[in-house]
């Protein structure tokens, strides 16, 4: 199950648990010179990132978003339409 | 000539950098002999946004900062502009709102009105730093694969694109970049970068009058 727009909607990815620990081995192989800007929700370094991925609060849901936005475009072949276009 | 209104507040890592790519926008529309309005840093508040836009009646608004679905915001987060309040002013114009989640409620009603577009996001904006270049933001190539698909909004609008085209044109960049990222063998965070901007991609819409023109 996976929280977008205020409401849990079925994922056929994976458990909670599963993409948790998905998404903060994917942000460990990322360089610790990173700073991602979420909007207004404010920046992050690396290490704060997993730490709310790991809290699974609000930041970590929206990074859980992200990730299974592009898991479910890998799917479902866009990203390889991006490589052919 | 036509006139434009851009906001640039700079009050944190993302405000700044996009303040800072923007003037390249600010550019390019200068040298083409437009009237450019520039409220840069503490300029960016309501009573300055809404006098400025009543003098001068820009065919194109170009707003960076914060936002929610009902607003955008300007310097240290002062609301320039929301829904019931303000939003008429946007009305009968083109803007492009580089603010999170502006696109879902703001834009949908100041494009209730004819001859008005509002390109944005329905989303977070999210943008990947190098924390090298804070000082810098033009110097960080990183940041460069997430503004330079963003910017080329205004500046395919400025070109003559209609709405539709210019936004389609910034997803072309993104998907280009997203691409390149993709194949590379050698940058340890093309992945992460090509999953945000695939997301940024995803959720810039272009609502109302999609074939308009500055």
């Amino acid at each position: 199950m996976q929280k977008q727009a205020g409401k849990k909607i079925p994922s056929d990815f994976s458990t909670d648990e599963e993409i948790r620990r998905l998404v903060i081995a994917r942000l460990k192989t990322t360089s610790p010179d990173t700073i991602k800007c979420i909007g207004n929700e404010g920046s992050f370094t690396r290490d704060q990132l997993i730490e709310h991925v790991q809290a699974g609060d609000e930041i970590g849901e929206t990074i859980e978003r992200v990730e299974m936005e592009w898991l479910r475009a890998l799917k479902s072949g866009i990203v390889s339409e991006i490589l052919t276009a | 000539m036509v006139s434009l209104l851009v906001t640039r507040p700079e009050h944190d890592p993302l405000t700044r950098h996009l303040s800072h790519w923007n003037k390249k926008v600010i550019e390019i529309a200068e040298s083409k002999g437009h009237e450019v309005v520039d409220l840069n840093k503490e300029k960016a508040n309501k009573k300055e946004f809404e006098g400025r836009v009543n003098k001068i009646d820009p065919s194109l608004v170009l707003l960076n900062g914060h936002g929610d679905n009902r607003s955008v915001c300007g310097h240290n987060n002062e609301v320039l502009v929301s829904v019931g309040v303000n939003s008429h002013l946007l009305e009968n114009r083109i803007t492009y709102a580089v603010a999170c989640s502006s696109a879902r409620v703001l834009g949908v009603e100041v494009c209730a009105k004819n001859n008005t577009t509002f390109i944005g996001y329905d989303e977070y904006f999210i943008l990947n730093l190098d924390r090298n270049f804070l000082a810098n933001p033009l110097q960080d190539r990183r940041a460069e694969r997430f503004l330079e698909s963003s910017n080329h909004v205004a500046i395919s609008l400025l070109k003559g694109h209609t709405c539709r085209g210019a936004s389609n044109n910034s997803k072309r960049i993104s998907r280009r970049h997203i691409a390149s990222l993709l194949t590379s063998a050698t940058d340890p965070e093309a992945i992460e970068d090509a999953k945000d901007l695939f997301w940024n991609m995803s959720h810039q819409v272009c609502l109302g009058d999609a074939e308009s023109k500055i």
